[in-house]
């Protein structure tokens, strides 16, 4: 075998890739995911709820400060009635 | 209007599948080129997705005016593959794919040696020299693109890419003079 039939047969085997069939899936999959989170607005109130009901103790924690503020309204508003 | 444009236009415009042509297009040469550069072939899908990735996201700031479009992906991963090398050195090339159509198991074998040998040449020599010869062996890039990519003179690629080879030749007569 001559030199320059190795070097293009090594050039050759160098240049012999396997690429994983779903590389262009994997690729616009990321885009696809990079581009919803950039669109998912700050605040979302839906997700909030999500979020509230997925967990017992966030729901509880809730449930415990709204009953904790209406009660503390409550107060204030009968402390201002007595108070006049 | 290139064909290249136009599809670059209509992602930038919010059509984001267009950007599976380019992908499409461009994933074989991106996943050789740094193959060829980094010597990993675990990573080197994984670092070419991040460049496809960040090619979507930097769009905007192709300027068609400074140059094509290949070179500008390809310059993205000859930064990453400069910055994967900084946190990680190469693992040695024992992996590529072998395709020999000798039946002699001797030819086979010596054969297999003299690749074997070129593959420790070129992971010998200074990622510069190797970066020039892989852009223009394996890639086929002109000796202008290439400059544009490594931000050096047209000079600079021409005496980098013939001492890479300079070296490469030698290690295959040392070889071949010692079959």
């Amino acid at each position: 075998m001559k030199s320059e039939e190795i070097y293009n047969a090594w050039k050759e085997r160098r240049s012999q890739i396997d690429i994983r069939k779903n590389f262009a899936d994997e690729v616009m999959s990321q885009i696809y995911r990079y581009e919803r989170r950039k669109r998912k607005p700050l605040f979302d109130v839906n997700r909030l709820i999500e979020l509230i009901s997925a967990h017992r103790f966030v729901k509880a924690a809730v449930v415990t400060t709204g009953a904790v503020t209406g009660l503390v309204r409550i107060m204030f508003v009968v402390y201002a009635f007595l108070g006049c | 209007m290139t064909q290249e444009t136009e599809v670059i236009r209509q992602v930038l415009q919010g059509d984001i599948e267009s950007f599976r042509i380019i992908v499409e297009r461009y994933e074989r040469p991106i996943v050789r080129m740094i193959r060829n550069i980094i010597n990993n072939k675990e990573t080197c899908e994984d670092i070419a997705q991040d460049v496809f990735f960040t090619a979507y996201r930097k769009l905007a700031s192709f300027d068609p005016a400074r140059g094509n479009f290949s070179t500008w992906l390809f310059t993205l991963a000859r930064n990453k593959s400069i910055n994967t090398m900084r946190k990680k050195r190469p693992l040695s090339m024992s992996e590529l794919p072998e395709n020999s159509d000798t039946n002699n198991p001797s030819d086979e074998l010596a054969e297999k040696e003299f690749l074997d040998d070129l593959d420790s040449k070129l992971n010998s020599l200074p990622l510069t020299q190797k970066r020039a010869f892989v852009l223009a062996e394996f890639e086929k890039l002109s000796y202008k693109e290439i400059a544009q990519i490594e931000r050096v003179r047209i000079g600079t690629i021409k005496s980098r890419i013939n001492r890479a080879k300079n070296e490469l030749e030698k290690a295959l007569k040392e070889t071949w003079y010692e079959k």
